[in-house]
Formats: C-alpha cells, structure tokens, sequence
C-alpha cells in the first residue's frame, strides 16, 4: 500500500473513530427521546424499535399535565437559582478576602475551603437534619442552605483564584482616588469579575440541580417540596400496573434539554471552570 | 456529593500565595500598621459569612454526627434520650472475623461432591453467633482450602467492598476511555467542535435521570433496549436480568457511571493536551518517533501532573457514589453511602448510621489528603 492510500484508511478509521464515540455520548438521551414518543403499546413490544412507527406527544402531555412534576420543576427552579445567588455574594466577599488581602491565618482559611470542597455530604446527613430539626426550617429553605455545603467552597476557591489574577494596580488607583476597599470590591473589582461569576454560577446551579441525596431526605415528610431529580426517582406516573417508563422518559428529556441547551451555550466557560485546577500549575 | 459529578473540584494550582509571609515582611518585625490591622479587619469581616454558614451545616453537624455515632440514638423520635454505648456502634459495623470451612462429608467420611463441585459446611455453622451474630460477605479458596469472610453487618462490609470494586474498575474505565476521547479530540478535524459539545450532554443529564434511562435500557425483557440487540446478537436469552442478578448489579453501575464521567476526565485529559507545547511532537517527527513512541515518551509524562489531579478526583467522586445505587439497585445492593442513608431514613438506626458516616469520612479524608499534597506542592513550585 502506497503512503496515500494509507493515510486514506488512517482518516477512515479516524472518522470511524469519532462516529463510535459520538453515538457512544449521544444514544441514552437519543434512546430516552425516542421512548418517550413511543406509545405505551410500542413501549412493551418485544423487541424494542430504533424509530417510533407512530411518534405520539401522549407521555408529554401526561407529564406536563401532572401536578407533581410541575410542582418539581418550580421547586428546582427556586431551590437552584437561590444556592446560586447566595454561594456568588457568600463566595465573592470570601474570595476577595482572601485573593486580594494580607491577613494572618489566610493561608489555613484557603486550606480549610480545600478541603471542603471535598467533604463528603453523606457524613453529615444525620446531623443536618437535627439541625433542620432545631431550626423548624421547611423542606425548601433547608435544601438551599444545606447546598451551600458543596457550592459555597467550590466557589470561593474559583473566586479567590480570580481575584488574585486581576492586577493590584487597578485596586490601589481605587483608593489612591479615595474609595474604601469595599467601594473597590463593587466597582472595581466585581464587575471585572463577571465572566467568572457566570462560569462558577453555571456550575453551582447545575449541581443544586442535580443533588438527590439531601433532597431525598428532607421531603421524606414534605413530598410537595420534592424537587426534580426526587421526582425522576419517585415517578410513578398516570398509570398504576407498571413502571410508566413512557412518561419517565418524556420526564427525563423535559428536565435535561434545558440543561444541555444552558450547556451548550455557555460550553467555553463550563469547560474552563471544570479544568481551570488540572491544568494550571 | 456523589451524584453531582465533577462540578466540585477546585482549581488546582490554587490561590495561595502566603499572606502571612508579605504581611510580615511589610511589618518589618515592628507592630503591624494601622492599615494592615484595618485590611485583616476587613478581610475577616468578608470571610465571617463563608465560615458562618460552613459551621451551621457542616462543622456543626458533623460534631453532631461524631458524638451520636457513640449513641444509641434513634432517627427522629424525641421521646427516648439517646444513651452513650461507647464503640457499641462501630463494632457491630467493623467486626470481620475470617473462618475456614469444613468439607461437607458422607457417611463414609469422602467429601461431598455436586454437579463436579466439592461441598463445604454452610457459613451459618461456623461463623461465631455470640456475643454477636456473624453473617457471610463472601466465600473465597484458598491453597485447596475454603474460607468464608464473616462479618457482624455484612451489608456494611459488603457495601464498602462493593463501593471499592466499583470505584475502581468505574475510574480505570473512566480514564481510558477519557484518554483515547481526549487523543482524538486533540487533533484537527471537521466536526472537532460539534464533538466538543456532544461531550458535554452525559454531563449535563441529572445522575437519577441518567439512572432511569439505563435501567429502562437494560429492563430484562425484550422491550429493553440490551435485551433486545443481545438477543438479536444470541449472547443473551432476552431475559437478562441486569439489576437482580448479583453478578450483574455491579457491571450495571460501573457502565452507568462511565458513561456519566468518562465526558468529565476526557476534558480535563484534553486541557491537559492542549498545553504540551507541540515543538516536541514535530521535533519527535523529525527523529522519526512512532506514534506509540511519542506518546509515552511526550504524552504521558507531561500529561501525568492532570492525569493524577484528574484520578484522585475522580476516585473521592466514586467512593461518594449514592444516587445510581440508590434509584437503581434500592436496598438490593448497597454502596457505602446508600447504606448508610438507608440505615438512617428506613431503619432509624440513627447511631449506627452516624458510626459509618464516621467511617465514610475517614476513607474519604485519606485520598483527600493525597488530593491536596499534590495540590499544596504545585503550588510551591
């Protein structure tokens, strides 16, 4: 074989390659899709089919109708947007402090945010609900501040990161202008900063969103504040005799397309947020 | 947080330069300035929120959970004051005792053997049953002899075995799979950037999302999925039950966990890529380097600083594992944290629970040692 003919099948394997892993990424979500416009009848058949015969809206309608899955949605939507908001204030006064001040004891502070950010949540399950327990706080309130656990560090040490990036000259003409170091932090600093509070604000909402082990545990006693992923787990759907996987897969791609399209669209910053640590020396 | 991938990690080569050490220096040995006593002021003021919240759920809760794990507290009832039972809790959680068994003989005195398998005593005669009751993990041979591992909670032993095997192989997996997906995204192609974004659709799925797509993919009938191309392909009757069957239920988990993270490590793997500076691979080319060559000699040195950060992060992230055990397998097989969600929530055996929450915390605390060295000595680079 001469060297082009080669490189020809070099380019074909290569191809062949992507197309595996492309189709290795995409078939569960492509399969929830397409199960979820089967109808129940298609659904049981024996064997299952690639395409839908008669594509139906039928599990849609059902999901969206139910009371439940809309009342998840809401309490999703609340309980990430909140855990965002509050780890970016939280965080960014953390992060300044700590990326941009001289202090004794910052550098065990920076080692004890570290830390956190790998604190593993079941180790303290059993004692946060005392605490809920002791405060009376509801289901809701008590999941926003029980993320904090795994939002706030996280973000703090992406903020302190940034911080310390952004030059001190801007912060000194500040105050050589007469602005007290908070004017700094909110004029100057904080609007610099915009691009990595949407990186470190995408990441905390996509993980509140996704969380499952507090959120199961606080509504055992308060189903109406369940929130999606508890829902997704619980569902029973309309239909009683079996698991209604129909409606469970329009469920599914009802709460991930939003996800992927927020994904999608801000993909350059999640994917430096993700790998801002591995890389950098 | 199991379950919520990856988002967690901290940027490695962190902030951290030493405050301390400037603050000092500025001070010139003397009291420090007004100024600088006024910017630690200040700077503890910013932090007090952060640290706030952290002890009210965190540092609190976790002293709390420490104290009862030597109780015999109850989940949520108020009615009986939890006693103090010292190590009561970690004992029954922790007690292995490892017995060998007796061949199984006839009446004349040749061991029993079965469908060409020899036979053995049952566990339940040889394991201890006072003061506490011992129950089977599992049954090994070893040198021509049977042993059996007996544990006071095997469910516990066995959920920390389980939650081992699955970190393991889930994160070799991971890796490779990342590996050969970063390899290949590194190179110039069309469609390079549609690829990219297909990465991140695993990703972004909820992890209980993704655990109901899988097990409707592999249900054990022909309407699932797997089910379905086995049986077209002959290597399965079309009734493969992939979630009752025990040999099957840990398969299942690692492939959902791979699918879910391998995205994860290929990114990282490709920022890692992305900064060997590519001088080395056309110099390698001009000395005539194979492919294979160039990569252990280039690839996976540079590469390895990631490559660890990127391993030990995803081992923390595993041994965390809960929502697919929990949504998928419910009480038919434990990993460590459903277990111990389970022995709180179901069983109220609030003590015990706490006790292997302890546990939990001590394993983790080990890789995350490691995790920040490796972190702290970059940064003193």
């Amino acid at each position: 074989m001469n060297r082009g003919a080669s490189r020809v099948v070099g380019r074909v394997l290569f191809y062949l390659l992507i197309a595996v892993i492309f189709v290795y990424l995409m078939f569960p979500f492509y399969w929830a899709i397409v199960s979820a416009l089967k109808t129940q009848a298609e659904l049981i058949r024996t064997p299952a089919t690639l395409w839908p015969d008669d594509p139906v809206l039928t599990n849609f309608r059902a999901v969206l109708s139910s009371v439940t899955f809309r009342r998840a949605l809401l309490n999703s939507t609340i309980v990430a947007s909140a855990v965002t908001v509050l780890s970016l204030i939280v965080g960014s006064f953390a992060g300044y402090a700590l990326g941009k001040m001289r202090f004794r004891g910052k550098t065990p502070s920076l080692y004890v945010i570290l830390a956190m950010t790998m604190f593993p949540q079941i180790a303290v399950l059993a004692g946060l609900y005392a605490v809920i327990r002791v405060l009376g706080t509801p289901a809701i309130p008590s999941m926003i501040l029980s993320y904090l656990l795994f939002t706030l560090p996280f973000t703090v040490w992406v903020l302190t990161s940034f911080f310390r990036g952004l030059p001190d000259s801007l912060l000194q003409a500040a105050q050589v202008d007469g602005a007290t170091l908070f004017q700094a932090f909110r004029l100057v600093l904080l609007p610099l900063t915009a691009p990595a509070m949407v990186t470190t604000g995408l990441l905390a909402f996509i993980q509140a969103w996704n969380e499952y082990l507090f959120a199961l545990t606080f509504t055992v006693i308060d189903p109406p504040a369940r929130t999606v992923p508890v829902a997704i787990a619980l569902f029973t759907g309309t239909v009683r005799r079996q698991e209604p996987f129909g409606e469970i897969m329009a469920a599914a791609v009802i709460v991930t397309i939003p996800l992927v399209v927020l994904v999608l669209v801000f993909q350059q910053r999640i994917v430096a947020g993700l790998t801002a640590g591995a890389v950098k020396g | 947080m199991e379950g919520s991938p990856s988002a967690s990690r901290g940027p490695g080569g962190g902030p951290a330069e030493d405050g301390e050490g400037r603050a000092r220096r500025d001070g010139g040995g003397r009291k420090p300035s007004l100024l600088a006593r006024a910017e630690a002021r200040t700077a503890w003021l910013l932090l007090a929120p952060t640290f706030l919240v952290l002890a009210i759920i965190a540092f609190y809760p976790f002293s709390r959970v420490v104290t009862s794990s030597f109780t015999d507290a109850r989940f949520a009832t108020t009615t009986q004051e939890p006693r103090f039972i010292g190590l009561a809790n970690y004992r029954r959680l922790l007690s292995l005792t490892v017995r060998e068994l007796p061949p199984l003989l006839d009446e004349s005195g040749e061991q029993v053997v079965r469908n060409g398998q020899p036979q053995y005593e049952s566990w339940v005669r040889v394991l201890p049953r006072e003061p506490l009751r011992y129950r089977a993990v599992f049954e090994f041979s070893l040198l021509g002899k049977r042993y059996v591992l007996g544990a006071v909670t095997s469910q516990f032993v066995r959920a920390i075995w389980d939650t081992s095997v699955f970190t393991v192989i889930a994160v070799a997996l991971e890796t490779v799979l990342g590996m050969i997906i970063a390899l290949a995204l590194n190179t110039e192609f069309r469609g390079r950037g549609m690829m990219r974004a297909a990465m991140l659709v695993p990703w972004a799925v909820i992890t209980t999302v993704s655990a109901r797509i899988w097990e409707w993919m592999l249900q054990p009938t022909r309407a699932g999925l797997f089910n379905a191309v086995g049986s077209r392909l002959g290597f399965t009757d079309g009734q493969t039950d992939f979630f009752g069957s025990p040999a099957l239920q840990l398969p299942s988990m690692i492939a959902m966990d791979v699918w879910k993270t391998t995205p994860f490590m290929a990114l990282l793997l490709l920022a890692g890529l992305s900064t060997i500076p590519s001088e080395l691979y056309e110099a390698a080319e001009v000395d005539g380097a194979s492919r294979i060559r160039q990569f252990v000699s280039i690839t996976l040195p540079l590469l390895s600083p990631t490559l660890a950060v990127a391993l030990i992060f995803r081992t923390l992230d595993s041994l965390r594992v809960f929502d697919i055990f929990q949504v998928v397998l419910g009480n038919r097989r434990f990993s460590m944290a459903s277990y111990t969600q389970d022995l709180l929530i179901n069983q109220r055996d609030m003590g015990a629970s706490s006790a292997a929450s302890v546990v939990i915390f001590v394993i983790i605390a080990v890789f995350a040692v490691l995790y920040i060295r490796m972190l702290g000595e970059r940064r003193l680079e």
